[in-house]
């Protein structure tokens, strides 16, 4: 039987944390459990979840800063920060249902991240709770700070494993004025990701620059832009014309941003089969996706081509499914990037492995940190790719 | 000397007397200087430091600000001198790799040909290194737009004190498990050493507007700082002088600065020359309604260096005004800007104490310079930290922190407290234990140390 806690605030998680560590209970950490299905899943003693630790701390306007409690609902952020006229520049997928602290210890990025940075580039402070029961504070509420060891960084991406991110701050920007779009289509891999390219290395700063591409038709190019009025302008024309020079077709455009949030959403829709995400060096994208397009089991492709973050959809046949899914994952460390199965079928979790079963660069560090922080090992066990 | 052979050690006194200093007001007699060639050089040292106790510390251009370089508990200085070359620019995917020693503004202009560049650009870029902005995570004017060293670091090679090599990260934005790199980056070299760096190159702005705002107080300039950072125009750079750092920039440089204004802004915009004219009309229009009493925008790429050289020659002009200076670097949220600089600047008048103040105000990152002669004045220097520890309360007690880019060092450790409490501190021991068990990873530095730290009572200014 799994019990179920959901600590009022941060002392109470923090005891909650003590007294399974004491006790050697394991424990599952989760916010609105809308990525319940990463990495590797063991039954736990204990399921804690930090729903009622919501709420805004802080937010001054004009200091660009916003500082929540780590169970507050992504949206309800978003919220408060749209009613001061500003946003924070992160488009995680599950951004419906997801918590603050869901997003950090996921790591859960969007298309945005080459133009404003990732999760790890918006945090500047966190508290976390401890396995010991103890709270601690890294970075602070301002958006620049050395002043000791930067355990932000540590807690995004550790999956609960660590400690429970208790409250986050967030450096936030103004809502630009004006956005634009355009989509494309281009016959060719090479083609779309020359074009994705040119803008990478062009002199405006799309907002986000993705490529699509489903199962029997072409490769699709989406370009988004926001700022001030001049320079989206110049965004789109910029876009227009890689997509000319590379011998696109580019397609009616009024509607680039719900495309982009369909897109973005492919780790919710991908229930069945499974979705491996890589991680690669930018020029290693176009042979990667080239490769992924021609498995038995490709189904859609997904790519961050600013930041080289590749999602492949596998679908149909398990054997095909897993067979393409561990190609994919060579593919992706043969290239000197990473790669994971981030999300997968009940059917195929006995077959294929959440991640790559090479280890990570620097695994022996990884365990170390691990067993200073939870010495008892009870928070998420065997959860990360850290084991 | 039978690790490395007599020519990578440095055998003399005399010749170890420049390994004592850095930038800052720190000194210490190393034991041994060596200089590595190669990360097997590296490795070897520090199996050989391991196996007898002895400290490393590393230590690239020795500019920290921090004493981060300083062996305050003596060991074997590293220098990084002699690894200094750039490996590899990778052009398609925008990347460089490069070896600790090599010079920050050397690897900005390797890659300028490809239209890239290095985005952290400390004031000291001519002569610091990569490897040292790594351990001190260094920031500069324009990371208010592009963020720090840690946003443009994707890969490491590093070795730790025991000598084991470990490399964390690569070329693609992030690697599985733990961000081990964002983890050692601003770690003042008490994690390990870095031997090899992958950096993020990014494409330089198509062009960009400098605007040089003068103002009769330095009030004015703050609420200017905030009413730009609130009207949604993000600028590359908004840094404040005030009248003393003014002339003495003028005196040494020449840079055009206004003398009789109480102080001045500078501000850039770049990216697609579409938008700049729009946004520099609104950034003036923002200077005057706060009060500017002239504008003057850079008319030529000559004039913006010149301007720039200004700013980034502040530090080094300061021997115009005295010889000796104690340099702090806290950060405020922005808003308090007006309020922390009239306790800034109270805080040296009230000691006797001549004060300019040459910082990031758009980050709200403070350098008050404290000024004088301790030939003249030989207790100067106590009076200064003095100021220094007040200073630096009150902007922790604004929210604050009390350093944003020049480290922790040997200089604060015994500040720490002022920031983070016991558990605080203890988590962050927890990281250190896991990289460095032997403690032998350029100890007294960051966290505070019972033998230096008990003379200072941080009670009185809490």
């Amino acid at each position: 039987m799994t019990t179920r806690l959901e600590p009022a605030d941060a002392d109470e998680c923090a005891r909650s944390l003590a007294g399974a560590s004491a006790e050697r209970r394991s424990m599952r950490i989760a916010g609105a459990l809308s990525k319940a299905y990463l990495g590797e899943l063991r039954a736990t003693d204990v399921e804690l979840r930090t729903v009622r630790i919501a709420g805004v701390v802080d937010h001054v306007p004009a200091d660009l800063t916003i500082t929540v409690a780590g169970g507050t609902p992504f949206a309800e952020m978003a919220a408060a920060l749209a009613r001061a006229g500003q946003f924070l520049p992160l488009d995680p997928p599950h951004a419906d249902r997801a918590t603050i602290g869901g997003v950090i210890a996921a790591n859960s990025n969007g298309f945005w991240r080459s133009r404003y940075g990732g999760v790890r580039d918006l945090l500047i402070g966190t508290r976390l709770a401890l396995a010991d029961g103890t709270l601690a504070r890294a970075g602070g509420r301002v958006v620049k700070n050395v002043a000791g060891y930067d355990l932000d960084k540590l807690v995004v991406g550790s999956l609960g494993t660590l400690g429970v991110i208790v409250e986050a701050t967030f450096k936030v920007l103004p809502i630009p004025a004006a956005s634009a779009g355009l989509s494309a289509t281009f016959a060719r891999a090479g083609e779309a990701f020359a074009a994705a390219d040119a803008l990478v290395r062009g002199a405006s700063r799309q907002e986000a620059i993705v490529i699509e591409r489903r199962s029997g038709a072409a490769w699709r190019l989406h370009v988004g832009a926001r700022g001030d009025r001049p320079t989206v302008a110049r965004a789109k024309s910029d876009a227009a014309r890689a997509v000319a020079d590379l011998r696109g077709s580019a397609e009616p455009a009024d509607d680039v941003a719900s495309r982009l949030v369909a897109l973005r959403e492919l780790p919710a829709a991908a229930i069945d089969g499974a979705l491996v995400r890589a991680a690669l060096p930018l020029a290693a994208q176009t042979a990667f996706a080239e490769s992924a397009a021609d498995l038995d089991a490709f189904t859609t492709l997904v790519a961050d081509a600013a930041s080289g973050i590749v999602r492949v959809h596998l679908r149909g046949d398990d054997d095909a499914v897993a067979t393409g899914a561990v190609a994919l994952l060579m593919a992706a460390r043969a290239v000197g990037g990473s790669g994971r199965v981030e999300r997968r079928a009940e059917s195929l979790r006995e077959r294929i492995g959440a991640w790559d079963p090479a280890e990570p660069r620097g695994h022996f560090l990884m365990k170390r940190l691990k067993d200073a922080f939870d010495p008892a090992g009870v928070l998420e066990p065997g959860r990360s790719a850290v084991g | 000397m039978d690790v490395l052979g007599r020519g990578k050690v440095v055998a003399t006194r005399e010749d170890m007397l420049t390994y004592e200093y850095d930038g800052s007001a720190d000194t210490a007699s190393p034991d041994a200087v060596v200089l590595p060639e190669t990360t097997a050089d590296v490795a070897a040292v520090a199996r050989f430091c391991h196996e007898h106790g002895v400290p490393i510390v590393p230590r690239g251009a020795g500019t920290g600000l921090s004493g981060g370089a300083i062996p305050v508990e003596g060991g074997v200085v590293m220098s990084f001198a002699r690894m200094a070359r750039i490996l590899e620019i990778d052009v398609p995917n925008l990347r460089a790799v490069v070896q600790p020693g090599v010079v920050n503004l050397h690897l900005s202009t390797a890659v300028a040909p490809h239209g890239l560049y290095f985005v952290p650009d400390p004031s000291s870029q001519k002569a610091c290194t990569l490897g040292g902005n790594v351990a001190e995570n260094s920031g500069g004017p324009h990371t208010l737009a592009y963020g720090v060293t840690t946003n443009h670091v994707t890969g490491l090679e590093i070795v730790l004190s025991d000598g084991t090599i470990a490399r964390l990260g690569g070329k693609a934005v992030e690697d599985e498990g733990y961000d081990l790199v964002g983890t050692f980056v601003g770690s003042e070299g008490t994690l390990g050493m870095v031997t090899e760096i992958t950096v993020k190159l990014t494409p330089l702005a198509e062009d960009r507007r400098t605007v040089l705002a003068a103002f009769t107080t330095m009030d004015q300039a703050s609420e200017t700082v905030s009413a730009i950072i609130a009207s949604g125009v993000v600028p590359a750079a908004i840094e404040m002088m005030d009248n003393l750092s003014t002339q003495a920039v003028e005196e040494s440089v020449h840079a055009g600065y206004p003398l009789d204004a109480g102080g001045i802004l500078l501000v850039e915009v770049e990216g697609v020359r579409d938008g700049l004219e729009d946004a520099r009309e609104r950034i003036e229009a923002i200077c005057r309604a706060n009060g500017a009493s002239s504008l003057r925008l850079a008319a030529t790429a000559l004039e913006r260096e010149k301007l720039w050289a200004g700013r980034k020659g502040a530090f080094a002009a300061m021997g115009r005004l005295a010889p000796d200076y104690y340099v702090q670097d806290g950060v405020i949220p922005r808003t308090r800007l007006p309020e922390i600089l009239r306790r800034v600047n109270e805080a040296a008048a009230s000691r006797g104490l001549r004060i300019a103040n040459v910082f990031h105000a758009g980050d709200g990152n403070l350098h008050p310079l404290i000024v004088f002669d301790l030939r003249k004045e030989p207790d100067a220097l106590r009076r200064a930290q003095e100021a220094g520890l007040e200073i630096l309360a009150a902007c922790v007690e604004a929210g604050g922190s009390i350093t944003g880019e020049h480290g922790v060092g040997m200089e604060k450790n015994c500040f720490m407290p002022l920031q983070f409490r016991p558990d605080d501190l203890a988590a962050m021991r927890r990281v250190k234990d896991a990289f460095d068990p032997a403690g032998l990873a350029n100890p007294g530095k960051v966290f505070p140390t019972p033998s230096r730290c008990r003379e200072f009572s941080l009670g009185a200014v809490r």
